[in-house]
């Protein structure tokens, strides 16, 4: 197990390389200069070109991106071009936002998604079920930005119970997580549902009913556990995309995390904050994936034999 | 069973590691001020809302608006912009022109720094030489050629060439005066660690959210009425209204066009306008067929119906344009008549020009929204005189590139006269120098132009300049080079009790005399 999980970590060194290496790449071919874009609407060809230089932006590509590597090695990642401020420091600032966002929102989609999707697949054809799952499409579905803005309207300015905007505190993180989450939570219902069906069909189950064994048991017990390998798989990938996909969201609510920081950082081509950025979000991308392969072997011990070869 | 207590452990471990990040948030010492503020009579803490975050508050560093309104507050020039754009004195107690090159200018005493540093000629000279060396901000200080230390406060401003606009220059927040012992020791992270003059200090900057400032009681004209103020960053117009509607913001700055109704007819809230320093036009490349020909040109602003871009695109928050600088702007030509719409007009221009059923073209943008609705009704207007436009949208530093280039056919941009000076608003877009990425994005050459423009930077008497800059104004309107189109009115909501807001043309708003009734 523990060579397992040390083979994964370092197969996050060729992830980080390419993934740096592709957003290196596009952030160079693509129009745009940053010298110009830091000097703005004014500024005398001379003064761009002498800032090109100075940011070393006139050496070949590959020795841009080497130069990128060694400095990114010994933990210096640059300066923004627009803040100047150092880029890890900035990052450092506002990753924690994006995390608690992201984990926050998480824990509401399976808080609402498995339990509900439970009820779904053991009540097939309820009214119960079709309720849910024409609340899991309208979850899906929704835009991200209009349910934001909605429940804004709602809580903040019909009630005034929760803040409209920023991170002011603990009751801040709640609108902007339930917008974030609503989606997730949908993809988790259905994916819950549809996988309790499959397992519940099983002969073991009908044994087990077959036995005796309490409804409640059989469902907890037997079939959720065997049931839960896919949903753990959706639920670690809506973790990354949320981690990397809360753009609108952040916005809407005017949420200092990441994704709004890339986003600026893009349209600036402040490409320092940018590769930092990405760097960051592979990297933690990485580790949810590695935690839920880690927690597959816990859910069901012939993965952990895998593991073990 | 072994197994599953694993499992557990590992989900409490995440929940535990979730919650300590939560409370690794911030704490917000200001928030429980945030209210709506009309039962509190001692409220003194104000939360202003402006669409980005400060990118830098080193005032050498950055010359961007958000930073300016943000370092307005905490820094001081030497000379300073009223609000009727009258140059009075700001840490220069009073200057004297010495001979066409030289400036004298006595310093006030007592002036102290956030830092308890006092204010000395040697800080001055070294804020002067600081930005002469900074990309960003070199050049609105480009015409110094040096500063001499006479005394601890008195100073020798020299200029390269006689400089006209010195005095307005010297009032550009960009020439902020910093502390020099502050600059050295924060090194490169003096952007975080802003130390000023101003009425209030920097306290705190979230990355992304929010800067608060705090009040300098020891500043030079007596400390201000708020003891707080807090720039957040709400990106989203429509929500910097929805902050003023349930009360936790005090003031927003930029009130989306649509919005402004729900403000000014809100109970709690006031609308306030004014004129600023912007100006917006459609460029067209004046070197490229056809726009080469003058008749061109000028059909395109016949065509060009600029009123019912100020009403549907701005909902009326802006004056139809007669000159590229605005009337706020030293030497506007008020005698000059803008280009009315007529299509007729235009079609028989065009037909002169040899262009009778008219041509293709090209317009770019950028991802401006309100630049991306102007670019779709010029489409539709010069459809009705037969030019057939092509709206191509351009991510912000290809356009910047590309038009500097002189890649386009036709463009959309704006430009602010920020010193309130026609050097400031003409030279770089209209002197033939400035081609390409100096600003002359249009590719402008007029001789006679160029030498107006050229003698207003030397001379020094007002009437003259005014004089070059009026005849410069009059033959660019007649040459027609771009389509000028507006002059923008700014606005901003705020709470009815909030008293003493003032708006700065150039956009960067003094918090100085604000209070709450």
């Amino acid at each position: 197990m523990h060579k397992y999980i040390f083979k994964r970590l370092l197969l996050l060194i060729p992830v980080l390389l390419g993934v740096t290496f592709i957003v290196f790449t596009i952030m160079s071919f693509t129009p745009g200069d940053p010298a110009q874009l830091i000097l703005g609407e004014s500024a005398p060809p001379e003064k761009v070109e002498e800032l090109r230089a100075e940011m070393g932006l006139d050496d070949p590509f590959l020795v841009q991106y080497f130069r990128f590597v060694g400095n990114a090695l010994r933990g210096d990642f640059g300066r923004s071009y627009r803040t100047k401020r150092e880029v890890f420091a900035e990052i450092f600032a506002r990753f924690p936002n994006t995390l608690i966002l992201t984990i926050v929102a998480i824990a509401i989609a399976v808080a609402i998604g498995i339990p509900v999707g439970i009820i779904s697949a053991t009540k097939q054809y309820s009214l119960m079920d079709s309720i849910s799952m024409v609340g899991a499409l309208l979850g899906v579905s929704m835009p991200n930005f209009w349910l934001g803005l909605m429940l804004i309207l709602a809580f903040s300015v019909g009630l005034g119970w929760l803040p409209f905007a920023g991170f002011e505190g603990a009751s801040s993180i709640i609108l902007p997580a339930i917008t974030l989450g609503t989606g997730a939570a949908a993809i988790i219902t259905r994916m819950t549902r549809s996988s309790m069906l499959e397992v519940i069909r099983q002969d073991y189950i009908r044994t087990a009913r077959a036995k005796g064994v309490a409804e409640k048991k059989v469902v907890n017990k037997h079939a959720l556990k065997n049931a839960l390998i896919p949903v753990i798989t959706v639920v670690g990938l809506q973790f990354g995309y949320l981690l990397g996909g809360a753009v609108l969201t952040e916005t809407v609510f005017s949420w200092p995390g990441v994704g709004r920081l890339l986003v600026e950082a893009i349209k600036q081509k402040d490409t320092p904050t940018v590769l930092a950025s990405v760097v960051f979000m592979a990297t933690t991308f990485s580790f949810v994936n590695l935690l839920v392969d880690i927690l597959y072997a816990y859910v069901d011990p012939r993965i952990k034999s895998q593991y073990s070869k | 069973m072994l197994k599953n207590k694993k499992f557990i452990v590992i989900l409490s471990a995440i929940m535990v590691f979730a919650l300590v990040l939560t409370g690794c948030g911030p704490n917000n010492p200001e928030g429980d001020n945030g209210g709506g503020g009309d039962g509190e009579a001692a409220k003194d803490s104000l939360i202003i809302a402006q669409g980005a975050d400060a990118k830098s508050l080193d005032p050498h560093g950055t010359n961007d608006q958000p930073s300016s309104r943000v370092s307005k507050q905490i820094y001081n020039t030497l000379v300073e912009q009223t609000v009727d754009m009258e140059l009075v004195p700001g840490l220069a107690e009073e200057w004297n022109q010495v001979d066409e090159t030289t400036w004298e200018f006595k310093i006030k005493e007592g002036v102290k720094f956030h830092n308890g540093e006092e204010l000395k000629a040697s800080d001055i000279k070294f804020s002067i030489d600081r930005m002469l060396e900074s990309k960003e901000v070199a050049h609105i200080v480009e015409s110094i050629e040096s500063v001499e230390i006479v005394d601890d406060y008195k100073i020798i401003i020299k200029t390269a060439k006689p400089f006209g606009p010195l005095l307005a220059h010297l009032a550009h927040t960009a020439t902020s005066i910093v502390n020099e012992k502050a600059v050295t020791e924060a090194g490169e992270d003096y952007g975080q660690k802003p130390v000023g003059t101003g009425p209030f200090k920097f306290v705190k900057w979230d990355a992304g959210d929010k800067i608060s400032l705090e009040r300098f009681d020891d500043y030079y004209e007596g400390p201000a009425k708020l003891k707080t103020v807090v720039f957040r960053n709400i990106t989203e117009g429509t929500n910097r209204t929805i902050g003023l509607e349930t009360g936790e913001l005090d003031v927003a700055y930029e009130i989306e066009p649509i919005d402004k109704g729900t403000v000014a007819n809100h109970k709690d809230l006031q609308l306030i306008e004014g004129p600023s320093l912007s100006m917006a036009y459609i460029g067209m490349n004046n070197l490229k067929e056809p726009f080469n020909n003058e008749k061109v040109r000028k059909a395109v602003n016949y065509a060009i119906d600029a009123d019912s871009i100020i009403e549907s695109v701005l909902h009326g928050a802006g004056q139809k344009a007669n000159s590229p600088i605005g009337p706020r702007v030293f030497a506007h030509n008020d005698t000059l008549e803008p280009y009315g719409y007529d299509p007729e007009k235009a079609k028989e221009l065009l037909k002169e020009a040899g262009y009778e059923n008219g041509f293709n073209t090209t317009i770019w943008t950028n991802d401006n929204p309100i630049r991306l609705q102007i670019a779709q009704i010029a489409q539709a207007q010069l459809k009705e005189i037969g030019i057939e436009v092509t709206i191509e949208p351009l991510e912000w530093g290809s356009y910047l590139e590309r038009t500097a280039n002189g890649e386009h056919d036709m463009f959309i941009l704006g430009w602010v006269s920020v010193t309130a000076d026609p050097d400031y608003g003409l030279y770089p877009l209209y002197h033939s120098s400035q081609h390409g990425s100096g600003g002359n994005r249009s590719f402008f050459t007029n001789e006679e132009v160029d030498k107006f423009l050229e003698e207003g930077r030397v001379a020094i008497d007002a009437e003259k300049r005014a004089e070059a800059y009026k005849k410069a104004q009059e033959i660019i309107v007649r040459e027609a080079p771009d389509a000028i189109l507006y002059y923008q009115t700014q606005n901003v909501g705020a709470q009815k009790s909030v008293k003493g807001f003032q708006l700065h043309p150039a956009g960067h708003h003094s918090i100085y005399e604000v209070s709450f009734e």
